[in-house]
């Protein structure tokens, strides 16, 4: 039995402790956010916050994760908005939808480490996410709005 | 006749609504409860192109209610009611614009004639607003819901007059994804997340070759692993099984196994013992409207080395003809220049960001099936027949797709759902994997065409020929411009057939074609020393004023207007511009017309498209953003699968099995800037999910040449190009 | 009286004879350490040392730009990840979100370390494009070397993250020979003077 802290509760997970974090999320805990694309740490959509950093829960072992704060896509904010998920409806960034997830839980790592991120800092930090129908350009504008919308949080306006 | 889905369920209590709430259905699409919430029931399923926003919000036009009170909610598989469901084809729009504004505008008769029954006015002293009703001569007053019972009693009118297409305050504005708060949050919404009580978890093992079959399998040490029920084989078709056209698939004898969670099934598939042999000629047998035929499979177990070899060999043989205008032959003799030109694209994968998957109860009497598919009503059919039951029986639950782009047509995975969900007697969710789902099968097809013009000696077109061939079928749309621009015109096609499995891969044929065709007229305009877009607009005038045969396929003006609309707004001769690399092309397919210029740079030693304009019509734009959202898209995608994707094949097993190998352009690899122009017009609309795609293909290759000096005859144009562009 | 004088002269005596035993075995240690300076040896040794480090396994996280390299054909690692400062990437793109303490398991999956990384972008430690010659010598530069001393030198033979190398994970090739072979033709590089060849 291993004791996970996911979005601040406490689970326990009675299972096999090599199994992977995202298998654990959807199948035992029943979160089904974080979506499985490749299972090869290549895409992306599986992406959640281990002590604050974007692993791949694809390949990320439970037992990784034991003793540590996981947060998903569930738990980014109290009430669904985070500056990422607001700039998101503002600015319509889906379309299907699938990757999303993934693309607001890297982005959320890149916004909590550099508060102004250029073009550039953004391709680099979202290299790894793979958005099928191609919604790039929307979600680069989208990180953009956030971190204006977060500096408006910060500075209280 | 009220119907939830357990779906809907989830959704309305989760928005705080009463699921109890009592319901009045006005048509099929409109529920009302007495408190005037309107629900708008959306008939086609979402793969990301948000019909479940504009397909209601079509209906709430004419409805005249407010937007922001309308709860919309996914429709069950329901033809009669709810019209073909098919999602495809970019034909959402176009089929359902004039249906669904009937409905729209029928239901709203019904609450007026239910309101003026309840007020004993005369129904033409009868207006709406909103969502509320008035007499104005009485200054009476009431909701929607006030009506909504004594309305779903009132006969639905034929034949409603619909609103003026100028006078829209929904339909034309922008509005928001009906999903879009659910999608960030990470509510379940996909086939994935779907999970049904007591259901387990299978997962497919496929030959890992196209062309061969199981042999023999051991399943001692998987049945031994932790969390697993059971492993067998499934056998999708019995011989002589009448096929529909969505009916493929790839290998009939399946083994599945089944167990308690994704990961034990994972690692327990790890430990089958399976022997596979090549499968021999096999025997298909289609549907058709001369009634049915059959088909070989070929056994032969393919290499994509040997594919490009055969294809040169078909090449030269005769071909099909396909259209015939005046004399080329003669013209090509008489000519004082003929440009040849070869071009050539791989099989490409679909790879949809959520692999395939499906669930399955299904019992002696009854199936229930959830998942995502972009037409039940093709799928239902071969269900009744493979498990025999009666339709009536069978449920079919579309859940959001993540991406469909033509491969969730194809329902052989509701097919195995359903089988092996009949034979573990349980709810069974199968899942398949990335790797399973890439080599499966159900690509868009190899293709090459060879393009053939004769110039006179004052660089006048005077004959245009297209040969084109494709494993297992080619890419040629004989009556499209520029046929019937030019005087001598021919067009031929052949095939080699193959155990390859193909599909519709968004813009089938066209995305192949548009690449091809706009980079040949490219190179002519340039030995003509023409501008790319004037020599078009000069064919499309021939086109239009004296147009050469009768059956071309295009409206010559409408074609013209984007290539017009693009020059304007991309400045495309401007000084401001040199800095680029600029490529056009321009297309017609799906019903909508679609130009692009692709400007390109170098970005770190490699051509990288930095912006594109993009000019469409597609007649009314529904919803501005999300069509502005869908081109951007298509933008993204047609520069990815031009410069980067492509399947291959060694003795028939695929080489890209995962994203490591199989190359999806990325956030870096993404213009900074895609400028999205709609025709402004009132014409019907028609769609937008693929008409953008094809032409990317060839303004990729035209910017291309501007940028390095080369044509580029091969996709994907990061692969080494061949010496001469020739067969 | 007698009997303390020669105490007090024992004393030192006897410290200056234990001291000369100790100096005496630490000669015996020095002549271990740097055996005899033999540069034809040395640089023999060295070009052993060569064809590891310019191996994929070892190469491929001593890139010469600030991109990791990937694969026994030294390609730019997909997905671009950036060194960053401390060399352990940056953002959603850093070493440890893909690559787990452990390597896991399949082809193609992300090999692990519990300390995957490249060196930081103070001191790149660049293999790649490196000369014998110029390899060699920046090998020896506790500047150019994180700061290493000959005694570090020889203990980095069996580093995690060089041990790494040899325990690649499906699908990849090992080094061009064992972790022993390198080892030995490193400490005999080292203990031969370390010499960097003409080249």
């Amino acid at each position: 039995m291993i004791t996970l802290n996911i979005n601040k509760r406490t689970y326990n997970i009675d299972a096999d402790p090599e199994t992977p974090l995202l298998w654990v999320l959807r199948d035992h805990v029943g979160l089904v956010g974080t979506k499985f694309g490749c299972g090869v740490a290549q895409c992306g959509a599986c992406v959640v916050h281990l002590d604050g950093e974007a692993v791949r829960s694809c390949v990320t072992k439970l037992r990784r994760a034991q003793g540590k704060k996981v947060v998903t896509i569930e738990g980014l904010s109290e009430k669904n908005d985070h500056p990422l998920q607001k700039a998101w409806l503002e600015l319509d960034v889906s379309q299907c939808g699938y990757c999303q997830a993934g693309q607001i839980m890297s982005a959320a790592v890149l916004l909590n480490e550099n508060k102004n991120p250029t073009d550039q800092d953004i391709n680099y930090a979202m290299a790894g996410n793979i958005c099928r129908c191609g919604t790039y350009l929307r979600i680069r504008e989208a990180i953009h709005l956030a971190a204006e919308l977060q500096g408006k949080e910060i500075s209280g306006k | 006749m009220l119907h939830f889905s357990a779906l809907a369920k989830f959704g309305l209590a989760e928005r705080g609504i009463d699921t109890a709430a009592e319901w009045h259905e006005i048509t099929g699409y409109i529920k009302i409860t007495p408190d005037n919430v309107i629900k708008i029931i959306c008939p086609n399923p979402e793969f990301g192109q948000n019909v479940m926003t504009s397909l209601p919000m079509i209906i709430a036009e004419e409805l005249d209610v407010d937007w922001k009170t309308v709860v919309v909610e996914m429709g069950p598989h329901d033809n009669t009611k709810l019209g073909p469901q098919f999602t495809g084809g970019s034909n959402s729009m176009r089929m359902y614009w004039k249906p669904l504004r009937q409905a729209g505008a029928a239901a709203r008769n019904m609450l007026m004639q239910a309101a003026a029954q309840s007020w004993a006015v005369p129904v033409e002293e009868i207006t709406t607003k909103a969502g509320e009703v008035y007499h104005e001569k009485s200054g009476k007053k009431g909701k929607y819901g006030d009506f909504a019972a004594k309305a779903s009693g009132i006969p639905v009118p034929k034949d409603v007059k619909p609103k003026d297409v100028k006078a829209f305050n929904i339909v034309r504005h922008s509005q928001k994804n009906v999903e879009g708060s659910k999608i960030v949050s990470g509510k379940p919404l996909f086939g994935l997340d779907y999970k049904h009580e007591g259901m387990l978890i299978a997962m497919p093992v496929h030959p890992p070759a196209f062309g061969m079959k199981l042999k023999s399998f051991d399943a001692s040490q998987a049945l031994k692993m932790p969390g697993i029920k059971d492993v067998f084989t499934i056998k999708l078709y019995e011989e002589g099984f009448e096929q529909g056209g969505f009916d493929t698939r790839t290998f009939n004898v399946v083994l599945a196994v089944v167990g308690k969670t994704t990961w034990q099934v994972m690692q327990a598939r790890k430990k089958l013992s399976v022997e596979w042999e090549p499968a021999g000629d096999t025997k298909d047998t289609m549907q058709g409207r001369g009634g049915k035929r059959e088909v070989i499979v070929p056994s032969e177990l393919e290499s994509t080395e040997k594919q490009l070899e055969k294809m040169r060999e078909y090449a030269g043989k005769p071909a099909q003809l396909l259209r015939k205008d005046g004399d080329p032959e003669a013209a090509f003799k008489n000519a004082a220049q003929i440009i040849e030109r070869t071009y050539n694209a791989p099989f490409l994968a679909h790879n949809c960001m959520e692999p395939m998957n499906f669930f399955a109860h299904v019992t002696d009497d009854k199936a229930l099936l959830v998942g995502p598919l972009q037409a039940p009503g093709w799928t239902e059919p071969t269900l009744s027949k493979v498990l025999k039951l009666p339709p009536d029986k069978i449920e079919i639950q579309m859940t959001r797709m993540g991406g469909g782009f033509g491969r969730r047509a194809y329902g052989h995975y509701l097919v195995e759902a359903a089988l092996i969900s009949k034979q573990a007697k349980a709810p069974v969710k199968l899942i398949y994997s990335r790797e399973d789902d890439a080599t499966y099968g159900i690509y868009r097809p190899m293709y090459t065409a060879t393009y053939r013009a004769a110039l006179d000696a004052n660089k006048n077109l005077i004959a245009f020929h297209v040969k084109g061939g494709g494993i297992p079928e080619n890419a040629v749309h004989p009556n499209r411009f520029p046929a019937g621009a030019i005087d001598n015109y021919l067009a031929e096609g052949w095939e080699i057939p193959s155990n390859i499995t193909i599909g519709a891969f968004r813009a089938p044929r066209s995305n192949f074609a548009a690449a091809a065709e706009q980079s040949f007229l490219d190179e002519l305009a340039e030995a003509m020393g023409k501008d790319p877009i004037d020599f078009r607009l000069d064919l499309l005038k021939r086109a239009k004023e004296n147009p050469v045969g009768k059956n071309n396929d295009y409206d010559a003006d409408r074609y013209a207007g984007v290539l017009k609309l693009v020059k304007e707004k991309s400045g495309w001769n401007g000084a401001e511009h040199r800095q680029f690399s600029r490529g056009v092309a321009a297309y017609f397919c799906h019903n909508s017309y679609a130009a692009h210029v692709v400007d390109m740079t170098t970005k770190d030693g490699q051509p990288y498209v930095e912006r594109v304009f993009s000019a469409i019509d597609c007649g009314i734009v529904i919803n501005p953003d999300a069509a502005t959202n869908m081109v951007q898209g298509a933008v993204v995608d047609g520069i990815g699968n031009s410069l980067y994707g492509g399947l291959t094949h060694k003795d028939g097993v695929v080489a890209e099995n995962n994203f490591h190998s199989y190359r999806i352009i990325r956030m870096h690899e993404a213009p900074k800037k895609v400028e999205v122009h709609f025709v402004q017009n009132d014409i019907d609309p028609t769609g937008l999910g693929e008409p953008p795609f094809p032409p990317v293909f060839g303004a990729v290759a035209n910017a291309l040449y501007r940028s390095t000096g080369k044509r580029y005859y091969q996709q994907p144009f990061s692969s080494p190009q061949p010496e001469k562009p020739t067969v | 009286m007698k009997k303390r004088l020669f105490a007090i002269i024992a004393m030192p005596v006897i410290m200056i004879a234990i001291m000369a035993f100790c100096l005496d075995t630490t000669n015996k240690k020095s002549r271990l350490i740097t055996a005899k300076k033999d540069s034809i040896a040395s640089v023999t040794a060295f070009k052993q040392v060569y064809t590891v480090l310019t191996s994929a396994r070892c190469m491929n996280c001593h890139p010469s730009g600030d991109v990791p390299l990937q694969g026994d054909d030294n390609h730019l690692h997909k997905m671009l990840p950036q060194r960053g400062k401390d060399g352990r990437g940056i953002y959603a793109m850093k070493c440890a979100n893909c690559h787990q303490p452990t390597n896991t398991p399949g082809l193609r999956m992300p090999p692990g370390n519990p300390n995957w990384h490249l060196p930081p972008a103070d001191m790149k430690m660049v293999f790649q494009g490196r000369t014998p010659r110029q390899l060699a010598k920046q090998l020896i530069d506790p500047n150019q070397n994180g700061h290493k001393d000959t005694k570090k030198l020889i203990a980095h033979a069996d580093d995690g993250l060089v041990l790494a190398g040899w325990n690649p994970g499906e699908g990849r090739t090992l080094p061009p020979m064992s972790h022993a072979a390198f080892k030995k033709a490193w400490l005999t590089w080292l203990n031969t003077g370390a010499y960097a060849p003409a080249k």
